[in-house]
C-alpha cells in the first residue's frame, strides 16, 4: 500500500498531469515553482517572485483580489440564474418567484448573486480607500488609478442595471428615479438646463436612449437585461485585463522604502497562490452562510401608480438619492457625479510629489491629501447613513428610536435667494410660496439679480481659491482651530440676534420662521467645517506645496466644490433655502 | 537610325498634382473619421426607437357630472382628476424632481413624494422639498354624452395657461 506521499508524487510525476501543467519532472526546486506560474495561462498574471512586503494581508487587505472573486461568483451565479430568467414584463416577475420557489437551490443562488454584488461595491470602494492610502496611484500608475475610477463606476453600472430585472417595486422606482436623472443632463435631458433651446423632448432625450420609450416598460427591461448581462461585464472584462495588465507591467507599490536594505524576494507558488486561495475560500463562505441566512428582497409586482413610501435605491445609491434632496437634478445627479468621478481620475496629475508615501500607509507624511480624501468618502457614507437610517415615509426625517408609524409634520415651504423670471422679465429676491419676495421688474432686475447671484458663487470660490495663497505668514494651527471654533459660535448667535430684530421682516420672517439652538449649531458647524477645510488646511500645506497654478487651482476647485455641498446642505436644512439662483425658463436652478 | 518617336503626349494626371502624400493622408483620415462619426451617430439614432406599444396617453374617466369634490386618484393611468366649484382639471401623477408617484394626504391637503420629500398643493405647486416645477396638467374634455376625456400627450404646468383652454373644463 503506498503512502498518501508517495501516491501523490505518482500522480504528479505521471504522464498525463506532467502533460497539463508545462515544465517537464516536478523535483520542487526554486526554477520549478517559478515555471509553474510563468507556464500556467491562469497564474501568469502573477510575477513568479515577489517583495514579502507585498504578500502582507494588512497591506493589501486581499481588497481588489477579492473584488475579482466576487465578479468571477458573479458571472457563475449571473449565468445559472439566466437559464430560468425571461426578461419581458409578463414573464420577469414570475421567473424571479420561480426562482424563489419551485427551481432547486433558485432562492440560494439569487440570494448569493445579490449579496456578492453588495459586497462587491463595498470591496471596490475599499479597494481604492487602500490604494489611495498606500500612495499606490502615483507615478507610474497614475492610468491605473484612472482605470480603476471607471471601474468602481462600471461596478456601480452593473449594480443599477441589474436591479431593474426582477421587475418588481424596488426595481421599478430605483430605476426611475436613476433614468430621470439622465433626463436632467444639460443640453440631452429633456429636464436639464438649456435642453429647451435645442428641441430636446422627453421622446428624443438621453433618457429615452436608456429606457426605449418615455417610462420604463418593456423596452427597458430588455435593454437592461443586454446590459447587465452582456455589454457592461464584457467592458468590465476588458477595463480588468488592463487593470491587472497594469498592476503587473508598472510593479507592485509595496516597494522597498528609501534606507531599506534590498529586500529578500518570496516564491509566487505557493505562497501567494495559497494566500489568495485562503481568502477567496474565507470569503465564498461568509456569503454562502449569508445567502443561507438571509433571502435577498423582492416586493410586490412593479406598479406605476403606486410609490411604496418611502422608495430607497440600494444603499450605495442612497447617498445619490439623499444629495438630490438638496439640489437640482441636473447638479447632483449628472454634475456632481461627474465631478466626483473627473475628480478622482485627476487626483495623480494634482499631486506633486510623485515619490512621497508610496508603499505604506503614510498618514504622517501626506497629511493633506489624506485628510481630504478621507474627508470625501467619510461624507459620501455620512449621506449613505442618513439616506439608510434617517429616512422614512414621505422622505422625512426620523431618528431610528422614532416610529415611522406616527405622522411628521409638513416640512416648512423652501425659498430662492435669487430667481430669474424671464417671462414677466423681473429679478426676484427672496421668494417662496408664503412671500414674493422683493420683486424688481425689467432687465435693471434681471441684471442685479444676476449680479447678485454670480457674486455671491464667485466671491466663494474667489475667495477659497486666493486666501491660502494671499496669507504667506504661518498661522499657528491649534489656536487658529479655537478661534475659528468660536468665531463659528459667534457667528451663529449673531446671526441668530439679527433674526430677532428682523423677524418681523416680511422676507425673512416668513422665509425663517425657526432661529433657535439647532440653527444656530448648523451655521456654527457648517462654517467651522467649512474655514477648516477650505481655508486653514490649505494655508497650512497648500501654500508652500510645490504644486503648479492648474494643480492647485483643480485641487482648490475639487475640495471647495465638495465644502459647497456641505454648505447648500446647511442651508437647505437649516434655513430651508431651496436654490441661490434660480433660472426656471432655461431649466437652470443652483 | 533612331526610331522616330512621338512628341510627349499632354496626360491627364490620375491625381491631382498639387496633391501631397501628406496632404492624401490627411484626407483619408477625415474621411475614417467622418466615418467613425456617421456610425456613432447612426449607433446612437438605433437606440432611439421609432414606434413605441405604449398604452395610449388619451383616456375616458366616467361620466364628468358624476365626479365628487376634491382630488380623485386613477392609479391606473397616473393622474388626479380636481373638481373644485369652478370645473374639473387634470393632474399627471409624476413627481416634477424626479419621477416618482406622490400620495395624496387629504387632512393636509398636499400632495407628497415618498422619493425625495417634494411637497405640492392641490393646485400642483411646489410647497416643499425639491421638486424645480409645478406638476404637469393634461388636457381635459367633455364629449357630448358627458364622458370626462384626458389626454396626457398635452400638458402644461405655467400659471396662467393651465387654468384655462384645453386643460380646465366646467361641469
Amino acid at each position: 500500500m503506498p503512502s498518501l506521499q508517495e501516491a501523490k508524487d505518482k500522480l504528479i510525476n505521471s504522464q498525463i498531469w506532467r502533460s497539463m501543467f508545462r515544465g517537464g519532472t516536478w523535483k520542487d526546486t526554486s526554477r520549478d515553482r517559478a515555471q509553474h506560474i510563468l507556464g500556467n495561462v491562469w497564474l501568469h498574471l502573477h510575477p513568479a517572485r515577489i517583495r514579502q512586503r507585498a504578500v502582507r494581508f494588512t497591506y493589501t487587505w486581499g481588497l481588489g483580489g477579492l473584488s475579482f472573486g466576487l465578479f468571477m461568483i458573479l458571472t457563475v451565479t449571473g449565468l445559472l440564474l439566466m437559464f430560468y430568467y425571461r426578461p419581458s414584463v409578463e414573464l420577469a416577475y414570475r421567473d424571479i418567484k420561480d426562482l424563489e420557489f419551485a427551481v432547486s437551490l433558485g432562492m440560494f443562488l439569487r440570494n448569493l448573486h445579490r449579496w456578492s454584488a453588495h459586497t462587491m461595491v463595498l470591496l471596490v470602494i475599499l479597494h481604492m480607500v487602500r490604494v489611495f492610502l498606500t500612495g499606490a496611484y502615483k507615478t507610474p500608475r497614475e492610468f491605473n488609478w484612472g482605470i480603476g475610477v471607471v471601474l468602481l463606476v462600471v461596478t456601480l453600472f452593473l449594480s443599477f442595471t441589474g436591479y431593474l430585472l426582477p421587475w418588481d417595486q424596488l426595481a421599478l422606482w430605483a430605476v426611475t428615479v436613476g433614468t430621470n436623472m439622465a433626463s436632467a443632463t444639460p443640453f440631452a435631458g429633456a429636464e436639464g438646463p438649456f435642453s429647451n433651446l435645442l428641441g430636446i423632448t422627453n421622446a428624443n432625450d438621453a433618457r429615452f436612449a436608456l429606457l426605449g420609450g418615455t417610462s420604463v416598460g418593456a423596452n427597458t427591461l430588455i435593454r437592461f437585461y443586454v446590459l447587465h448581462c452582456v455589454a457592461v461585464p464584457v467592458v468590465a472584462g476588458a477595463l480588468m485585463i488592463v487593470h491587472f495588465w497594469r498592476i503587473r507591467k508598472d510593479g507592485f507599490s509595496a516597494a522597498p522604502l528609501p534606507g531599506d536594505a534590498p529586500e529578500k524576494k518570496m516564491e509566487v507558488w505557493p505562497n501567494l497562490v495559497v494566500r489568495e486561495y485562503i481568502g477567496a475560500v474565507l470569503m465564498l463562505v461568509f456569503l454562502i452562510a449569508w445567502s443561507v441566512l438571509q433571502n435577498a428582497p423582492l416586493e410586490e409586482l412593479a406598479n406605476a401608480g403606486v410609490t411604496p413610501n418611502p422608495s430607497k435605491a440600494p444603499w450605495y445609491f442612497l447617498g445619490l438619492q439623499e444629495l438630490l434632496v438638496y439640489f437640482d437634478p441636473w447638479l447632483a445627479g449628472v454634475v456632481l457625479p461627474g465631478v466626483i468621478m473627473m475628480g478622482l481620475m485627476a487626483i495623480p496629475y494634482v499631486d506633486p510629489d510623485a515619490k512621497r508615501g508610496v508603499g505604506y500607509y503614510s498618514v504622517k507624511e501626506r497629511p493633506f491629501a489624506n485628510t481630504v480624501f478621507l474627508f470625501g468618502v467619510g461624507l459620501w457614507f455620512v449621506l449613505i447613513f442618513i439616506g439608510t437610517v434617517l429616512r422614512g415615509p414621505n422622505w422625512s426625517w426620523y431618528w431610528p428610536w422614532e416610529s415611522w408609524e406616527i405622522h411628521k409634520s409638513l416640512p416648512p415651504p423652501s425659498w430662492s435667494l435669487v430667481l430669474v423670471d424671464l417671462t414677466d422679465k423681473a429679478g426676484v429676491f427672496f421668494s417662496s410660496q408664503k412671500t414674493p419676495g422683493l420683486r424688481i421688474p425689467g432687465f435693471l432686475g434681471i441684471g442685479a439679480a444676476l449680479a447678485a447671484a454670480g457674486g455671491m458663487i464667485g466671491a466663494y470660490f474667489g475667495a477659497g481659491l486666493a486666501l491660502p495663497k494671499l496669507i504667506h505668514k504661518e498661522i499657528p494651527f491649534r489656536r487658529a482651530l479655537w478661534v475659528t471654533a468660536v468665531a463659528s459660535l459667534f457667528v451663529g448667535v449673531a446671526a441668530k440676534v439679527a433674526h430677532v430684530f428682523l423677524r418681523h421682516h416680511d422676507f425673512i420672517g416668513k422665509n425663517i420662521s425657526q432661529f433657535g439652538p439647532t440653527e444656530i449649531a448648523y451655521v456654527a458647524v457648517v462654517l467651522f467645517i467649512v474655514v477648516l477645510m477650505g481655508f486653514l488646511l490649505p494655508q497650512k500645506f497648500l501654500r508652500t506645496s510645490p504644486q503648479s497654478p492648474v494643480q492647485y487651482v483643480t485641487t482648490m476647485l475639487l475640495l471647495l466644490m465638495m465644502l459647497g455641498v456641505i454648505l447648500k446642505m446647511g442651508a437647505r436644512m437649516g434655513f430651508n433655502i431651496k436654490y441661490i439662483l434660480s433660472l426656471p425658463a432655461i431649466n437652470l436652478n443652483l | 537610325m533612331t526610331e522616330p518617336h512621338d512628341e510627349p503626349k499632354e496626360t491627364t494626371p490620375l491625381l491631382n498634382p498639387e496633391l501631397t502624400r501628406r496632404g492624401l493622408l490627411a484626407g483619408a483620415w477625415a474621411a475614417f473619421g467622418a466615418f467613425v462619426a456617421g456610425s456613432l451617430g447612426a449607433s446612437a439614432r438605433f437606440m432611439l426607437p421609432n414606434v413605441l406599444y405604449e398604452p395610449s396617453q388619451r383616456f375616458k374617466m366616467g361620466k364628468a357630472a358624476d365626479l365628487p369634490l376634491g382630488v380623485t386618484i386613477n392609479k391606473k393611468e397616473r393622474v388626479w382628476v380636481v373638481r373644485d366649484e369652478k370645473g374639473v382639471y387634470a393632474l399627471w401623477s409624476r413627481c416634477t424632481h424626479l419621477g416618482c408617484t406622490p400620495n395624496w394626504f387629504p387632512a393636509e391637503s398636499r400632495f407628497r413624494c415618498p422619493c425625495h420629500g417634494s411637497n405640492f398643493n392641490v393646485d400642483g405647486d411646489v410647497v416643499a422639498g425639491p421638486a424645480p416645477k409645478p406638476l404637469w396638467r393634461c388636457a381635459v374634455d367633455v364629449t357630448p354624452d358627458g364622458d370626462l376625456v384626458i389626454d396626457k400627450s398635452q400638458m402644461e404646468n405655467r400659471p396662467g395657461f393651465r387654468d384655462k383652454g384645453s386643460f380646465h373644463v366646467t361641469v
